[in-house]
């Protein structure tokens, strides 16, 4: 059964690497574009590669250190009012399209911003301080609902052990939830790290100077301001060798922990005392508002806008091509993260470590290689060879799919593995068909399924820097049309149409949820 | 894995039944040694101390733990190369019998290649008590229903050996009883050539035609 991978696993794999590999083929193939490893001596470079772990590591450790007691106070305190619609509240969060936050931040706390008053005086948006709340408001959410759901993997007896031998609240923690959280909270520093490290359009709006620029932002300017593909390619090479051995650390360090039978069903858990009851209360709040606030700030702008003047044609028209656009990405990474696991899943069960390592990291390493670079690359190589104005929407979709793919696998790997812990053994005795095997995994994969595809549709929706590149005016799609707003000084125009990708967003989320408690 | 033709090896190879010749298992740095027959139709009951490696015996033969050196032959062919689906084994495991997101029935109509023995189902499922749950999903079910479920199909699917890893475990001693009888019942009518695991003196005069205690 597992001596051979599949054919379709095998391809799904040479899509995957082939992208990168011809990204930066395109990039080493144009005007004899070389390394320059002599760039690392480059006092500015350095000072690039400083403040890019700076902000990724701070960002990382900040998001987790705040998540963790909301996700506590969600999880212990189940009575906490609308629990569940901040639980949705954070997966929207962080999909958020960037441009949608960076609207809403520049409206709260920018130059006139709506709470810039109240703070120092000295106050900047733009540098360390604007990318950490940045960066805070979109992977904090992300950490709340990982943690969260870590705590709900627990098993029932365990804390009625706990409870039995009479252990204090602290000794629960480090007995009890501490070794449950250990290896998922390492995982998520790592994931927030890299996709801080990694991130371009936040520190491109929010950054300034070479002292708030990160290495994904000098690939751009390198590109597109002095056009220099070698200090391009040095710099691609050196944060996809950063990124890339950090993310080989987290695959190693995100073993399967903690997740039980089905069976073992959470009835009964501890309380919190009445002062850290009313602590975490406060903090569930506090996290309420931060987290509303920038959206809040949009609408006052929104009575800016002239409607009269306002194109509703043309924001259905980019409303419908979003969600087209992306949930043709959405289900070929959902398909392809599928097939790609195959392979890792047969080596998890030959407890072949290293395989599985290796295995996960050509399926993921989207995740590591900078987004600009696969698409100026790929872009530099077809332009000769491909009518891109006929054939843009295809790369468009095939990019995007590929960069969604970790965060698929992300979500689906988890639910795979505990299928084969727990049932590949009757499986395999039960001798059942592919069909039966099919019947058989499908109602217990099905939500993973779901959410994988609906995490990939939300992340797609807010695609720019893809289509930058790969886009054309004449079929905009809703994030590029609040670009152009955006660019044009029109922030009126650019909050409703922020307001209108986030309704959208937030309706997905909804219905997903609603689907998911139904089959529950 | 040895392939020297000695006399014993071809002894073991032409023997009829099962026939476990000289397995050797590594549990991390723990060496298990294991060397029996087992005569077609046979029913084996298998006790020894907690750690002895009685699962693992079971394990092995159904093709989940890998054997460092040695042969398994049914019928005179060795299977310890084959994959766990290809082997004619059935084997009931000590927990995660049952798919908890499918119903009972389901699950219990899982594992029949061919024909489903509907009725033979339906009358065992009468008679070890379960017939009221089998519209239910398995969450529903207490320890000793799902284990009932899980051995009525391990008893009735189309496999020649049967490998029960204490069977009986959860139940009070009249479905003990009841099971057991059962269980007797079916591998002689239909010569099935059973290997269970126990900690029961009981199950093994109830059951046995022999009983080998492991690690003496």
């Amino acid at each position: 059964m597992f001596s051979r991978f599949p054919v379709i696993s095998i391809l799904a794999y040479a899509v995957v690497i082939s992208i990168t590999a011809m990204a930066f083929y395109g990039l080493i193939g144009f005007d004899q574009a070389r390394l320059m490893p002599e760039l690392l001596q480059d006092q500015y470079i350095q000072q690039i590669l400083r403040f890019s772990l700076l902000q990724a590591a701070a960002s990382a450790v900040l998001s987790v250190m705040l998540a963790l007691p909301i996700a506590r106070a969600l999880h212990f305190m189940p009575e906490l009012p609308a629990r569940k619609a901040f639980l949705r509240f954070c997966l929207l969060c962080f999909v958020m399209p960037t441009l949608v936050l960076i609207t809403g931040l520049v409206a709260l706390l920018g130059r006139s911003g709506l709470m810039t008053g109240f703070m120092p005086n000295d106050w900047n948006l733009y540098g360390l301080n604007g990318i950490l709340i940045a960066h805070l408001y979109l992977n904090m959410p992300l950490a709340v609902r990982v943690i969260s759901q870590q705590l709900a993997h627990i098993p029932d007896t365990s804390w009625r052990l706990a409870q039995q031998l009479k252990l204090s609240r602290t000794q629960q923690f480090l007995k009890v939830e501490w070794p449950a959280l250990k290896s998922s909270l390492l995982m998520l520093l790592g994931f927030v790290f890299v996709l801080c490290f990694n991130s371009f359009a936040v520190v491109l709006a929010l950054g300034g100077g070479p002292g708030a620029t990160t290495l994904e932002v000098a690939i751009f300017q390198a590109l597109k301001y002095d056009f220099n593909l070698s200090e391009a390619l040095t710099l691609s090479w050196l944060q996809f060798t950063i990124a890339g051995l950090i993310f080989a650390l987290i695959a190693k360090l995100g073993k399967l922990n903690w997740l039980s039978a089905d069976t073992h069903k959470q009835r009964w858990q501890p309380e919190f005392g009445q002062y850290s009851q009313r602590v975490h209360q406060g903090l569930y709040l506090l996290a309420w508002l931060l987290l509303a606030l920038p959206i809040v700030a949009l609408i006052p702008t929104l009575f800016k806008a002239q409607l009269k003047h306002l194109d509703f044609t043309l924001l259905f028209l980019a409303c419908v091509r979003t969600i087209v656009i992306a949930s043709t990405c959405a289900l070929f990474a959902t398909l392809l993260a599928w097939w790609l696991l195959i392979p890792i899943r047969q080596a998890q069960l030959r407890k072949n470590e290293s395989g599985r390592i290796i295995l996960q990291w050509l399926a993921t390493h989207s995740l590591v290689a900078p987004a600009m670079v696969m698409s100026a690359g790929l872009y530099i190589l077809l332009l000769p060879r491909v009518d891109l104005e006929r054939w843009g929407w295809f790369w468009l979709i095939l990019i995007n799919t590929v960069l969604l793919l970790p965060f698929v696998i992300a979500q689906l790997k988890p639910r795979l593995l505990q299928y084969d812990q727990q049932y590949w053994r009757l499986s395999a005795n039960l001798k059942l068909s592919g069909l039966g095997q099919l019947h058989t995994i499908w109602p217990f994969i099905r939500p993973a399924m779901l959410g994988s595809f609906v995490l990939a549709l939300l992340l797609a929706m807010g695609d720019v820097a893809v289509f930058s590149i790969f886009g054309d005016n004449s079929w905009s799609t809703l994030p590029w049309l609040i670009y152009g707003y955006a660019g044009s000084y029109r922030m009126a125009e650019a909050a409703l149409a922020s307001l209108l990708l986030l309704a959208l967003c937030t309706l997905l989320i909804v219905l997903f949820e609603r689907k998911r408690l139904y089959e529950q | 894995m040895s392939n020297s033709l000695s006399l014993s090896n071809i002894a073991a190879a032409t023997a009829q039944g099962l026939v476990i010749s000289q397995l050797e298992v590594y549990l991390e740095q723990y060496r298990l040694f294991y060397d029996l027959n087992i005569v077609e139709g046979e029913c084996l009951a298998i006790q020894g101390r907690s750690g002895v490696g009685k699962t693992t015996l079971l394990q092995t033969i159904a093709g989940f733990e890998r054997a460092k050196s040695g042969a398994i032959y049914w019928q005179g062919q060795n299977i310890l190369q084959l994959a766990p689906h290809e082997r004619p084994v059935s084997m009931l495991f000590q927990e995660h019998n049952l798919f908890e997101h499918l119903s009972v029935i389901k699950n219990l109509s899982l594992g029949f290649a061919d024909v489903l023995p509907k009725e033979q189902l339906i009358k065992a499922a009468e008679r070890l008590g379960v017939y009221g749950q089998l519209n239910k999903m398995p969450a529903e079910l207490s320890g000793g229903q799902r284990q009932r479920i899980g051995l009525i199909r391990t008893l009735l699917r189309p496999e020649p050996i049967i490998l029960l890893d204490e069977p009986f475990a959860e139940l009070d001693s009249d479905t003990r009883q009841i099971a057991a009888e059962w269980t007797r019942e079916v591998a002689q009518q239909q010569g099935k050539t059973l290997l269970v695991v126990t900690h029961q003196d009981e199950d093994v005069e109830r059951l046995a035609d022999r009983c080998l205690v492991l690690g003496d």
